[in-house]
């Protein structure tokens, strides 16, 4: 399949400005990521690996502004009570893990789809599928009569249709990013019948993530999001409800790819190990995920405090055996200490044991969904 | 990339043609409708001769009796395939609208004459000409066109034959009534019905009755007895409740006796045909006369009776008491479909008596007269003994003891004489209703 495409990538070099703004081509030391940073982004550590630092660098990319934006409808001051819901679950939290922190390192990002429109020409068949309504009824028999009651059923009819069909599709959604569906299922999903026109000035304290998927290698994800926006379109013409087994064989033309921005929060703190774990909240819905890790360095020293006190209260025990000939009422004294600090002893273990085994269960991202 | 024009109407697809769209840059191609051809009038003449053709019942086919040319129907035996329409909402208010009450007209395409035909006649041959017309959209006002029929398959003179025997058949009916009796010509007429399917799911709840023997001590006789007593416990069940082809007639009971006609069911479906004007050619046929809609009630009410029926069968035991159901209707469709009967009537002693014949299978049913002595005479010898062991044990009672033995033998005698009797009287006159 041959795909014109009417929107060339070009090569945005170093330096170079973009949408008569301050905006530049940055990358990611270490992930490679790519964005369209203002110059206080630059140097600064790169929100969606905390590892690598953002650097100019040139980009090949579709160098038109972005035609449609979902905006932030999470709003920062809503992010603190997100982060205490998402935190507070762990009990034996590391040092670096506390809302204070995670609201600190917020970075607002957009992130990018494309948007494909199209002419199409060619020929389509399908099932059409027809509402209809059928009576059926129910009858009840008590007290030596029947009492009828009619029930009305919907039922679809299927019946074959095919056709030709001229038409601009418009702005038809698709991935933009290598790592779409994984972005997806990070962010969980928009809705994007709100979204509206873009406004440079509605981005301005966010980074806006490069697309890396180039057309020729998004077209083959977008053809089938095209062809059900399609089936949609010959149903409709067909005065149908339904479609099912939509084919179409068609001459896809004046292909136009433009930019469609996604909200997205990232925060982070450091484990035990002073690895970032990266928190993604949906800039719309609210969503937050990201793992949730207890820090075993603090279980320990908490363990190694409780186990001390039970040492102290163990020897004051012996003490009072070992005194208690000559001096009775220590042999009380003896036995309450030597209770309190077996069970302090024993009690040292879970602190000791509790994170690693909470790290075990929550190794894979903790979802939080708000309504 | 070069153009294509014209390339919409490149389709050509079998069977299809193009139907309106609700989208201007789409075109839209739905399966071709198929033609109605049975809704145009007809005209049956012999294309060899040009007299009148009607369809032949031995021959299976449009016959010409003047030159004996003869033209198979063109149609397929369907069976229980034959299509079942659903209850949808479109079809219970187009049915409900039933039809008007004027009379149709008919133009004969034959001779040009113009016919009025009483209501739902769809086929007639003109009084003018005698050709014999068939014609659906005589009966406008008939929103549903049968699409199925079983078409005749006993001749005009079997049906004689077994009416006759029919007629000979039974002791209490005049013994000169076959041999007497005249029977006015038969004539095949297709009556309108509809045949109902469902799947019901029953379900029962009840208390049922167990009967326990139970042992207890009797104080003043000192020993121990039996009695038995009814424990009762709730239960309920579900059954499912298949109904294949459950048929309800189509005709007003004004002009059909369905007590006569329920008497000739049933009809094997298996013959069931695609509906085709040929069969028609020559015989009478009806249309519908009660809707689709109250022939369901009639229906409903049938099934859920019997649905009720197959309950009480699940109940194990036959103690049951606060009974309660449900039926739950499921996949009900219908089918408008003719079927052939032959009516006739005839007359012994002054009197008129209708008889119909299953035109499918030859069962014959109708009223009969009854020979009134022959019952009375009946009933007499049923009471007869009972009287007369009562009459002996009188006598022998007053001499002595003795007589108790034939006076209880008698009163049972007697007992069974009534009800014997009542059973014949009733089914005399069962014979000679309508
Ligand atoms: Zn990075
Ligand atoms: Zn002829
Ligand atoms: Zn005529």
């Amino acid at each position: 399949m041959m795909v014109q495409q009417v929107t060339p990538l070009k090569i945005i070099e170093e330096g170079q400005r973009l949408w008569d703004s301050d905006r530049q081509p940055a990358g990611c030391t270490h992930c490679h990521r790519t964005f369209l940073a203002h110059d206080s982004h630059i140097d600064s550590s790169c929100p969606l690996c905390r590892i690598g630092h953002l650097e100019p660098q040139a980009l090949q990319i579709n160098p038109a502004e972005p035609e449609r934006m979902l905006p932030f409808r999470i709003k920062t001051e809503h992010l603190r009570s997100i982060f205490t819901q998402f935190s507070s679950g762990v009990w034996i939290k590391p040092e670096d893990f506390t809302t204070e922190n995670l609201f600190q390192r917020t970075q607002k990002i957009y992130w990018p789809l494309w948007l494909v429109d199209s002419d199409v020409k060619g020929q389509w068949q399908m099932e059409a599928g027809f509402d209809y309504q059928v009576e059926s009824s129910k009858e009840y028999f008590q007290d030596s009569q029947w009492r009828s009651r009619k029930i009305v059923e919907d039922r679809i009819r299927w019946e074959p249709r095919l056709g030709g069909i001229k038409y601009h599709v418009d702005n038809v959604p698709v991935p933009a990013l290598e790592e779409h569906q994984n972005r997806q299922q990070m962010t969980g999903a928009y809705r994007l019948e709100n979204a509206g026109p873009f406004h440079l000035d509605q981005s301005n304290d966010a980074l806006i993530e490069a697309p890396d998927l180039p057309p020729t290698d998004a077209w083959p994800l977008a053809k089938p999001q095209v062809n059900k926006k399609l089936s949609q379109v010959c149903a409709e013409a067909s005065g149908a409800q339904h479609s099912r087994n939509f084919s179409i064989t068609a001459k896809y033309q004046n292909l136009n790819w433009t930019q469609f921005l996604l909200p997205m929060y990232t925060s982070y703190y450091q484990d035990d190990e002073g690895t970032p774990q990266i928190l993604v909240i949906n800039g719309e819905t609210g969503e937050i995920q990201g793992p949730r890790l207890a820090s075993q360095k603090r279980g320990w020293r908490i363990a190694a405090i409780i186990g001390g006190i039970a040492a102290v209260l163990l020897l004051l025990a012996l003490l009072g055996f070992l005194i208690s000939p000559i001096f009775p009422p220590a042999s009380i004294l003896a036995v309450f200490s030597g209770i309190f600090g077996f069970t302090a002893g024993i009690g040292a273990l879970i602190p000791a044991i509790w994170p690693s085994q909470w790290n075990r269960k929550n190794q894979s991202p903790v979802i939080i969904k708000r309504d | 990339m070069t153009e294509h024009p014209n390339h919409e109407t490149q389709i050509t697809i079998e069977g299809f043609e193009q139907v309106d769209s609700l989208v201007s840059s789409v075109t839209v191609y739905a399966p071709k409708s198929k033609p109605s051809e049975e809704e145009q009038s007809r005209v049956y003449d012999c294309p060899n001769c040009g007299a009148t053709t009607a369809y032949d019942v031995a021959g299976g086919g449009v016959a010409c009796e003047h030159c004996g040319y003869i033209s198979p129907v063109k149609s397929k035996t369907l069976g229980k395939i034959a299509d079942e329409f659903e209850f949808t909402l479109e079809t219970i208010s187009q049915a409900e609208r039933g039809w008007g009450i004027k009379r149709q007209g008919l133009h004969c395409n034959a001779c040009g004459a113009e016919l009025s035909l009483p209501q739902g006649v769809i086929s007639t041959s003109c009084p003018y000409c005698a050709s014999n017309q068939v014609n659906l959209t005589t009966s406008l006002e008939v929103f549903i066109q049968p699409r199925f029929l079983i078409p005749f398959k006993i001749t005009i003179e079997q049906t004689h034959q077994l009416s006759k025997t029919w007629l000979g058949k039974g002791w209490f009916h005049p013994d000169e009534l076959s041999a007497s009796s005249v029977i006015r010509r038969f004539s095949g007429i297709y009556l309108p019905f509809w045949t109902f399917d469902a799947n019901v799911t029953a379900h029962w709840k009840a208390q049922v009755g167990y009967q326990k023997t139970v042992r207890h001590y009797n104080a003043s006789q000192k020993r121990w007895e039996t009695r038995t007593k009814i424990e009762w416990r709730w239960e309920n069940g579900t059954v499912p409740i298949n109904i294949d082809d459950h048929l309800v007639t189509g005709s007003s009971s004004q002009h059909i006796s369905h007590k006569i006609l329920e008497q000739i069911y049933p009809y094997q479906m298996k013959d069931l045909t695609a509906y085709h004007p040929d069969y028609l050619a020559g015989w009478q046929a009806q249309a519908y006369e009660t809707t689709l809609t109250d022939a369901w009630e009639t229906g409903k009410q049938a099934i859920r009776e019997a649905a009720k029926e197959a309950c009480y069968q699940d109940i194990p035991t036959s103690h049951v008491r606060n009974f309660s159901m449900t039926a739950d209707f499921a996949d009900e469709s219908w089918r408008y479909i003719l079927l052939p009967v032959y009516l006739a009537a005839y007359k012994f002693e002054d009197k008129t008596y209708q008889i119909m014949v299953n035109g499918q299978t030859g069962l014959v049913a109708g009223q009969k007269p009854v020979a009134w002595w022959k019952i009375w005479l009946a009933i007499g010898a049923f009471l007869l003994p009972g009287l007369i062991l009562g009459l002996i044990g009188l006598p022998l009672l007053l001499v002595g003891g003795a007589g108790i033995l034939p006076i209880g033998a008698g009163i049972i005698l007697f007992g069974i004489g009534i009800v014997l009797s009542i059973m014949l009287y009733n089914k005399a006159r069962q014979s000679e209703a309508k």
